[in-house]
C-alpha cells in the first residue's frame, strides 16, 4: 500500500521550486520578451517550426533518441504530449513557464559558445551543451523535468497525445491496465475545476 | 426540537459507510457531508495519470496543505508546509474517501492488540493502553464486514489465528498469481505458515457490484467493475437506495457549531460555490480520517468547549498513530530462467495474496524477551509504467541519465526482470511526539487554520521492524531473488493513519468513551481510525469498518 511511486521525491521538489525563483530573477529580459511575442499558431504544422516548441522537439530527441531498437521523442509524439499537458485547461502554468524560460536560457547559451542556435547543433555539440547545462541546479531541473514529461509520453495512455497505438508499452512489453481511459475521462476533466499538479 | 436530518455525517470514507448504511436501512434521515468530489464506476480508469501523478482525487497542495512537524539534525522539530515539501499526506478525498483507492488486503485485528499494556507491559516513553472493549466485543462486527463488504479469502490453520465465530469467509480467494505457490513452498521450508490474504474484493457478484476484473493495477486505482469494497460501492450505495439517505460532495465542513449546553446544533460547511451552509442534526458523526478528524474538533470552539470540541482534557489530536516497519524486494532475473518459468512470472492480474503471521507475537531471546511483533504482506512490483521508469532517470552518481543509457536502463528495467515486494506492518507506539494540532500561521482556501502533524516514532518500531525485516529478507533469499534490498524507517506511511481521538473509560486520558461517543458531548460520536488507541500491526481498514458497524448499532439504539 506504500505507494513509492505516488510521491514525490522530497529533494527533487524542493531543489525544483527554489530554482523556478533564481531562474527568473536571473533570466536575461531580452529572452523573457522574444518568448512573449512568440504565440503559437492554432496551424499544427507551423507550431512545431517555431522556438520554444522547434528546440524543445530537439532537445527531447537527443535525450531520447530513435535508434534501431526503440522508437525516439518523435515516434511517440513527445512533443504532442508536453503541449497537451502544459497548455490543457488544468494546467497551472508553472511547468509551461520553467520549460519556455530554459529554451530561452539553453539557445542564448548555444549562441554565446557556438554562434548558433541548439536546433542547428550536430549531435555532439548538442551532448556537450546539455551536460554543460545540467552543472547548473535551474538547467538539472529543466532537464529533469524535460525527461519526466518524455517518460509519461512513453508510457501515458495513449489519449493525451503520445504513446500512440501503445507503441512505448509494446517496446517495453508492458501490459496496460483495462479499462483505458476515454478522451471525455482524461485527468484533466475529471479533476476540473481542481488545477493542475504534478506529482513527480 | 426540529433538525433537517436524524444523522450528520461528515466524511463517506470507511468510517462513515458502515454508519450510513445502517441507519438509513434502520429508518433513519441520513445526510453525508463530503469535502469532495462524487466520482464512480464511470470516472475510474486504468490511467498512471489520473491515479497517481495528478492531483484528481486528493486536494492540489497550494489550496490545502498539512504542516508536517519532524526532527531536524540539531534534534528541534521544525514544521514544513507540505505545499512547500511535497510530501503529500491526502489519501483520497472523494465519496468513499481513500478505501476507493486501497489494495484491499485486510487482516483483523487479534486479541493481543486490544490489550497491548497488560500483554507485554509498559514501554518508556510510549502511552500504551489497553482498549475498553476486548476482541470478543468486536468480533461479530469484523464477521459483519466479511458479508457486508464482501471479503474474499480462505481460512487456514495457523498457530496465530485470531478467533472466529464463522467457519470461512463469504466469498472464496480472488485468483492467485503463480509465484504465490513459490512463496509458499520457500515459507514452508523455512518453517513458516504462509497465509492467505484476506481481500476487500469481490471473487465473484454481489448485488450490483461485478467481480474482479483482475486488470492487475488495484493499489492506487479507483475500481471500475465495482468489486473492491470501497465504503461508497459496498455501502454508501446501497444506502442512498433507501430512499433516506443524501449526500452532498464539494462540501467542505469547517466547524460544528455548539450550543451553550455543549451540544452540537450544526455542522458549518462550504459548498461547491464557496457560499456557507448550515445544517441541523439529531446526531453528528465525524469521520474524516485522524488527522482531519482531530483538527476538525480543534477548530470547532464553543461556549462549553473553549479548547476545541470534545477536548475539555485536552487529549483531542494526541497519540496520533500511523503504521511502523518497512518494505523490502528482490528480483527474478527471467536469463536463465525457462520460458514457461518466465512467463509464470510475467503474469499480469491476479494477486499475490501472501502474507505471514508467525512473529506478530515474538517471543524469541535474540529479540530480549515476549514482544508484540507484526505481519508481512508480500506483493508484485506496483505495474504503473511510468512510476517504474523515473526510477531509472538519475544514476547511481545522481546524474541524469538521457539517450542510450536510459533506453537501455528501461528496456532492462521492464523486460528483463520481476520483482517481488514485502511489507511490514508493526504497532506504531503512541508517543507525546505524535499528534495533531491547528498551524497557528498557514490556512487552508477557505481560510480555515491547517492540521499540523508532529510524526515522531518510538525507537522501539525500528526494533521490531528490523527484527521482522531480517527474516522476511530471508523468505526472499530462499525463493532465489537477486538484489535483494529494504528499509526500515521511522518516517510514517501518511496512507495508514489512526488515533487523535481515542477512546477509552476514563474522559481525562480519551476523547470517546466506548461507544466511540465523546465523554463531554452527549450529541458527538467519531468513527473514523482515530478511536485507536493502539493500532495493532495490520492495514487498518476493515478494523474501523468492524467498529463503524459496532458503534451504529449503538447509535441507532439511542436515536
Amino acid at each position: 500500500m506504500n505507494e513509492q511511486d505516488k510521491g514525490i521525491s522530497r529533494r527533487e521538489f524542493i531543489t525544483r521550486l527554489m530554482v523556478l525563483g533564481s531562474l527568473a530573477a536571473s533570466y536575461p529580459a531580452a529572452a523573457l520578451e522574444r518568448l512573449r511575442s512568440k504565440a503559437i499558431s492554432a496551424n499544427e504544422q507551423a507550431w512545431l517550426d517555431q522556438d520554444p516548441w522547434k528546440t524543445i522537439a530537439a532537445v527531447q530527441q537527443h535525450l531520447f533518441p530513435s535508434t534501431q531498437d526503440s522508437p525516439g521523442a518523435s515516434d511517440f509524439q513527445a512533443i504532442v504530449y508536453l503541449r497537451n499537458s502544459i497548455e490543457n485547461p488544468a494546467a497551472d502554468g508553472e511547468d509551461k513557464d520553467f520549460i519556455f524560460n530554459g529554451v530561452g536560457w539553453l539557445n542564448d547559451l548555444s549562441r554565446e559558445r557556438y554562434q548558433r542556435s541548439f536546433t542547428a547543433f550536430d549531435e555532439s555539440e548538442r551532448e556537450t551543451v546539455l551536460r554543460q547545462i545540467e552543472q547548473s541546479k535551474a538547467g538539472r531541473n529543466w532537464l529533469s523535468l524535460l525527461l519526466t514529461y518524455l517518460l509519461e509520453a512513453l508510457l501515458a495512455d495513449p489519449v493525451y497525445g503520445g504513446n500512440p497505438a501503445g507503441i512505448g508499452w509494446k517496446w517495453l512489453q508492458h501490459q496496460p491496465g483495462y479499462p483505458t481511459p476515454p478522451e471525455d475521462k482524461s485527468w484533466y476533466k475529471l479533476a476540473a475545476p481542481v488545477r493542475y499538479q504534478r506529482k513527480g | 426540537m426540529d433538525h433537517d436530518f436524524d444523522v450528520c455525517v461528515i466524511g463517506s470514507g470507511a468510517g462513515a459507510g458502515p454508519v450510513v448504511l445502517t441507519l438509513a436501512e434502520a429508518g433513519y434521515s441520513v445526510l453525508v457531508l463530503e469535502k469532495g468530489p462524487w466520482l464512480t464506476e464511470q470516472d475510474f480508469y486504468k490511467d498512471e495519470l489520473a491515479c497517481c501523478r495528478r492531483s484528481v482525487y486528493t486536494p492540489q497542495l497550494t489550496n490545502e496543505q498539512h504542516v508536517i512537524e519532524d526532527l531536524d539534525n540539531e534534534g528541534d522539530w521544525v514544521g514544513e508546509a507540505t505545499s512547500d515539501s511535497g510530501w503529500d499526506f491526502w489519501n483520497g478525498n472523494c465519496v468513499g474517501g481513500s478505501s476507493n483507492f486501497m489494495s484491499g488486503f485486510f487482516y483483523r485485528l487479534k486479541p493481543e492488540d486490544f490489550r497491548l499494556l497488560s500483554e507485554f507491559g509498559p514501554l518508556a516513553g510510549a502511552n500504551i493502553a489497553d482498549w475498553p472493549i476486548s476482541y470478543a466485543e468486536l468480533e461479530p462486527w469484523y464477521s459483519k464486514v466479511e458479508s457486508e463488504v464482501g471479503i474474499s479469502g480462505k481460512i487456514v490453520d495457523h498457530p496465530l489465528a485470531e478467533p472466529r465465530s464463522t467457519a470461512d469467509f463469504p466469498y472464496p480467494p480472488t485468483h492467485e498469481h503463480p509465484i504465490a505457490k513459490r512463496i509458499d513452498s520457500s515459507c514452508r521450508e523455512l518453517g513458516l505458515h504462509p497465509l492467505p490474504t484476506p481481500r476487500a474484493i469481490l471473487s465473484r457478484a454481489k448485488d450490483k457490484r461485478r467481480s474482479c476484473e483482475y486488470s492487475g493495477y488495484c493499489g492506487s486505482y479507483g475500481c471500475s467493475s465495482g468489486a473492491k469494497g470501497s465504503a461508497r460501492a459496498a455501502l454508501l450505495d446501497r444506502a442512498l437506495a433507501t430512499g433516506r439517505c443524501v449526500i452532498r460532495p464539494h462540501s467542505k465542513v469547517y466547524k460544528l457549531v455548539s450550543s451553550s449546553k455543549g451540544k452540537v446544533v450544526a455542522a458549518a460547511y462550504f459548498d461547491a460555490d464557496g457560499q456557507t451552509q448550515k445544517v441541523g442534526a439529531k446526531i453528528f458523526v465525524v469521520a474524516c480520517q485522524a488527522i482531519e478528524t482531530s483538527r476538525l474538533l480543534l477548530s470547532s470552539t464553543g461556549p462549553k468547549h473553549t479548547n476545541g470540541l470534545a477536548n475539555n482534557t485536552g487529549q483531542v489530536g494526541r497519540n496520533l498513530l500511523f503504521s511502523a516497519g518497512g518494505s523490502g524486494s528482490g528480483d527474478f532475473v527471467y536469463a536463465g530462467m525457462t520460458d514457461k518459468q518466465a512467463e509464470a512470472l510475467k503474469v499480469r492480474g491476479p494477486f499475490v495474496n501472501r502474507g505471514l503471521q508467525d512473529w506478530y507475537v515474538i517471543d524469541d531471546k535474540a529479540f530480549g524477551g515476549r514482544a508484540k511483533g507484526g505481519t508481512v504482506d508480500f506483493l508484485l512490483r506496483h505495474p504503473n509504467p511510468i512510476g517504474k521508469a523515473m526510477s531509472v532517470k538519475w544514476d547511481d552518481d545522481d546524474r541524469l541519465l538521457w539517450g542510450r543509457p536510459l533506453q537501455i536502463q528501461l528496456k532492462s528495467l521492464f523486460t528483463g526482470s520481476q520483482s517481488l515486494r514485502y511489507e511490514i506492518f508493526c504497532d506504531w507506539m503512541p508517543t507525546d511526539n505524535c499528534y495533531v494540532s491547528l498551524d497557528a500561521r498557514l490556512r487552508d482556501k477557505w481560510q480555515s487554520p491547517v492540521a499540523r502533524v508532529r510524526i515522531g516514532y518510538h525507537e522501539h518500531d525500528l526494533k521490531v521492524g528490523r527484527f521482522i525485516n531480517e527474516r522476511a529478507m530471508q523468505v526472499l533469499e530462499k525463493m532465489g531473488a537477486e538484489n535483494i534490498r529494504s528499509s526500515v524507517s521511522g518516517a510514517p506511511p501518511q496512507n495508514l493513519v489512526a488515533g487523535g481521538c481515542r477512546f477509552g473509560d476514563n474522559p481525562g486520558t480519551s476523547v470517546l468513551d466506548a461507544d466511540c461517543r465523546a465523554h463531554d458531548v452527549d450529541n458527538l460520536y467519531v468513527t473514523d481510525g482515530s478511536f485507536m488507541p493502539t493500532g495493532g500491526s495490520v492495514p487498518y481498514t476493515w478494523t474501523i469498518y468492524a467498529n463503524a458497524f459496532r458503534v451504529a448499532d449503538r447509535i441507532r439504539r439511542v436515536l
